[in-house]
């Protein structure tokens, strides 16, 4: 299932990235890497508020639908 | 000696690099504030010692072009020691920033910063562990209380004397023999930060790679032999894998949270609404009515409602109701400016050219520029609390979903925010920015963002309108040029991206920061600074511009003392003014002082009253009877109410105030703003197109404007109409879109186009 429409306050593990290679380098960076925690938290009308690693993180529905968790 | 605050973004290196220097550099609650580097110098310490603040990095791998600055200073300058700020509240994070400045020859000292807000928290950080395990001196500060400074800088200052060499967590690991191999490689080639450019090298860096193509072979061949599992040959992503486990395994245990007693702590709770789907929007609208109403409106909470004619009359206070705080504190310096100004015109001689110079020229265009301070400094205070509350990157998250669709990304709203205060910093916060199409979009749309050398122009038409017109009302005129501001520039973005700026809307990623109470002191530097800034404007560019005006207005050719409309300016501007006829507000007999003091505008947008208020002071206009605020009694209110005069036998004033108001919100915005968009558009084709687009766009509008209000004064029927074939129009074109017919046909230009 993709990050968008993943069920709120889980911890989720992502399990794939398939944004292109800036953007994922980036979601790298900020903590969101395969293998990495990740917990959703509210979605605003598919935009979505996660917590990865202590730290609020905004990321637009287009985006969220290319990260895969599980 | 030099030394480099590096962290990540909104971590509070600005914070300490004002404590550290006594530098009052802009700090706000969102990441990004800083773009550039600033440096400033600490004299505490045996020799002098040159602070560089750079913008806030997650990593040394650089997403946008402010990032690069930060690692090109890092790698390239070599700083004698990098304090790297460390927000405990948010560890693992930033420490991952801290095992890629492990890896560089430079000395680097910790300095953990938010340790106050943790132990307030009921959590609490071993520093001690932290410092063994990470090799390097640590020191828990507060940037903001000023606390343990000195001794930071102590330890850098040691620090800095002594050579230290990098190591990389990756050497254990999968990547560990991998590591070791690449390492002596850069070692026996003698190249500095071997343990940074081993690392870059197995990531596969593109720059690393084609910097050392030979290593890069031999790199290749080693790491072909390694199994990346989940990662499927992406080592980047292994790398990045392994520095958050080695994180998590060394650190975990030396941190212990603050607990939380709910699942969802205070700032979610509060995210949860201003958030929300449906009333994110409106609640940031009713927030900004709300704040456009303390500063501008005549009738603070309505309380004019409830009080009876003729009971409430009080000078300044406000008569029949209550002043808001901005419209007092505004009739105050009025107050104040024009008893000068009676005072130095009664001690001079009647007649002369200096006396005009001084009490007509000078003093009128100046003070009609000076009474908006109050305004402006309140709508900063409340723009600035917003901002350092953590409320503006909430704003550019629920606007990020409403703009999407016409090229905007919320992350681009940020540096569009900033053009409230002003367009200069606004324009160059895009190097925020990842994508340079949206780059130069942004760019372009900055002016359309009223800045506050636009508001006396908002403050004084809405002021004087207001009371001349009872149905009009100087809140919603103020409220409505911000929201036409926001509005074209949305409409404007949707044409760039189809037009001159192609290019797709990158996605948005963007940290949230706690909420916290606004800082006192943050807010008194930041409108401390726009006080400053604008005083400035009016001592330098504002006096000398409006000299030149009296001088032009009051001379002719011949240089002989004339009446304005036969002097220099007078002449040339006719040449000019038939082009703003179909504004509106070139019509008239006093149509040419408008369209000169727009041309003003052009050049520094509070010139726009300046200008009026030169024009006010020379010419013979009775100041209008029976009111007690003072810019409608005055000779600049009454040319005010000029404007556009009738057509036919109709009053067409209120249309072409509202059409003079929209051309200066969205014409060229001053020269300052077009040299910084010089500087971030790069070249200056770019730029002359930026202008050509603002001018055009600015005349597009106000005619529109115009037109539309006239017609509406001339029949509501007619006005109707227009508006129900505009309305239809655009269903058509979302009905043909939908069913694929614009979209089939523009599918079809473009594979003409790629074959």
């Amino acid at each position: 299932m993709n990050l968008a429409f993943a069920p709120f306050n889980t911890e989720l593990t992502v399990t794939k990235i398939n944004a292109d290679e800036k953007t994922s380098r980036h979601l790298k960076n900020l903590g969101i890497l395969v293998g990495g925690k990740i917990v959703s938290m509210f979605d605003n009308g598919g935009n979505v508020i996660v917590k990865v690693k202590d730290c609020k993180l905004a990321i637009n529905k287009a985006l969220a639908m290319k990260i895969c968790v599980a | 000696m030099k030394f480099a605050l590096a962290g990540n973004p909104n971590s509070g290196k600005t914070t300490l690099f004002n404590a550290l220097t006594g530098s009052t550099a802009h700090v706000g609650n969102w990441p990004g504030v800083t773009v550039d580097k600033r440096t400033g110098t600490y004299k505490k310490l045996d020799e002098k010692v040159e602070i560089v603040d750079l913008p806030g990095i997650y990593s040394l791998s650089p997403y946008t072009p402010e990032e690069i600055v930060s690692r090109n200073f890092i790698l390239d300058e070599k700083p004698d020691c990098v304090i790297n700020i460390v927000d405990v509240t948010n560890l693992e994070r930033n420490l991952y920033l801290t095992t890629q400045l492990l890896e560089t020859d430079t000395p680097v000292v910790i300095a953990l910063n938010m340790t106050d807000a943790l132990s307030k928290a009921g959590g609490r950080v071993d520093s001690a562990g932290l410092e063994k395990e990470l090799g390097v001196p640590v020191t828990e500060i507060s940037a903001l209380k000023g606390t343990n400074l000195s001794e930071l800088m102590d330890k850098a200052y040691k620090a800095a004397k002594i050579d230290r060499k990098g190591s990389s967590v990756i050497k254990n690991g999968i990547l560990s023999s991998v590591y070791d191999k690449v390492y002596k490689l850069y070692e026996q080639n003698g190249i500095a930060d071997a343990a940074f450019h081993a690392v870059k090298l197995i990531e596969k860096d593109e720059l690393e790679t084609k910097k050392y193509p030979d290593l890069a072979e031999e790199a290749g061949s080693l790491t072909s032999e390694v199994d990346t599992g989940l990662f499927e040959g992406d080592f980047e992503g292994v790398v990045a894998d392994l520095r958050y486990k080695y994180i998590e395994h060394k650190f975990s245990g030396l941190i212990k949270k603050a607990e939380q007693e709910r699942a969802l702590s205070k700032s979610d709770r509060i995210d949860r609404i201003l958030t929300h789907k449906v009333w994110g929007i409106p609640i940031f609208l009713a927030i900004m009515l709300a704040v456009f109403h303390l500063t501008f409106s005549e009738n603070f909470l309505l309380l004019g409602l409830f009080i009876k004619e003729g009971t409430f009359d009080i000078p300044i206070l406000g008569t029949d109701a209550l002043n808001s705080p901005g419209v007092i504190l505004f009739n105050a310096m009025d107050w104040l400016t024009a008893t000068i100004g009676d005072a130095v015109s009664g001690a001079m001689p009647e007649g002369t050219w200096y006396t005009g110079l001084i009490c007509d020229g000078l003093l009128s265009g100046v003070f009609s520029v000076l009474s908006f301070i109050p305004q402006i400094l309140v709508l900063f205070l409340f723009l600035s609390i917003l901002e350092d509350s953590g409320y503006m990157a909430r704003v550019a998250f629920i606007l990020d979903r409403a703009f999407r669709k016409f090229g905007l990304s919320g992350k681009a709203f940020m540096p569009l925010i900033m053009c409230f205060g002003c367009a200069v910093p606004g324009i160059m916060a895009t190097r925020t920015l990842e994508n340079e199409a949206e780059r130069k979009r942004t760019v372009m749309l900055a002016p359309f963002f009223s800045c506050g050398a636009k508001l006396p122009i908002w403050a004084a038409f809405g002021g004087v309108f207001a009371l001349a017109y009872t149905n009009l009302n100087a809140t919603l005129i103020v409220y409505s040029m911000y929201i036409l501001g926001i509005a074209v520039a949305v409409l404007a973005s949707l044409l760039l991206k189809k037009t001159v700026v192609k290019g797709e809307t990158p996605p948005f990623i963007m940290e949230l920061p706690e909420y916290r109470m606004p800082q006192f002191k943050n807010t008194m530097i930041y409108l401390w600074q726009k006080l400053k800034h604008y005083i400035f404007r009016a001592a330098t560019i504002i006096t000398g511009a409006v000299i030149v005006i009296w001088f032009l207005t009051s001379f002719n050719f011949r240089l002989q003392m004339v009446d304005a409309e036969f002097s220099i300016i007078g002449i040339i501007s006719k040449w000019f003014t038939w082009l703003f006829v179909p504004l509106g507000f070139g019509m008239g007999d006093k149509g040419w002082m408008f369209v000169v003091a727009a041309f003003t505008g052009l050049i520094a947008k509070e010139m726009v009253v300046g200008t009026l208020g030169v024009f006010a002071g020379i010419s013979e206009d009775e100041a209008l009877e029976g009111s007690a605020d003072y810019l409608f009694a005055s000779s600049l209110g009454a040319v005010m109410l000029a404007i556009g005069g009738t057509l036919g036998d109709i009053d067409v004033s209120v249309p072409a105030m509202f059409s003079f108001m929209a051309f200066n919100l969205l014409s060229v915005p001053c020269m300052a703003a077009v040299a910084a968009a010089n500087g971030e558009l790069g070249g200056k084709k770019n730029t002359l197109t930026a202008i050509a687009f603002w001018m055009i766009t600015a005349y597009a509008v106000s005619l529109a404007v115009f037109w539309y209000g006239v017609f509406f004064k001339v029949s509501v029927v007619a006005a109707s109409v227009v508006l129900a074939l505009i309305v239809a129009a655009l269903i058509t074109l979302a009905v043909l879109k939908y069913k694929g017919v614009i979209g089939a046909k523009s599918a079809v230009k473009q594979s003409i186009k790629g074959e």
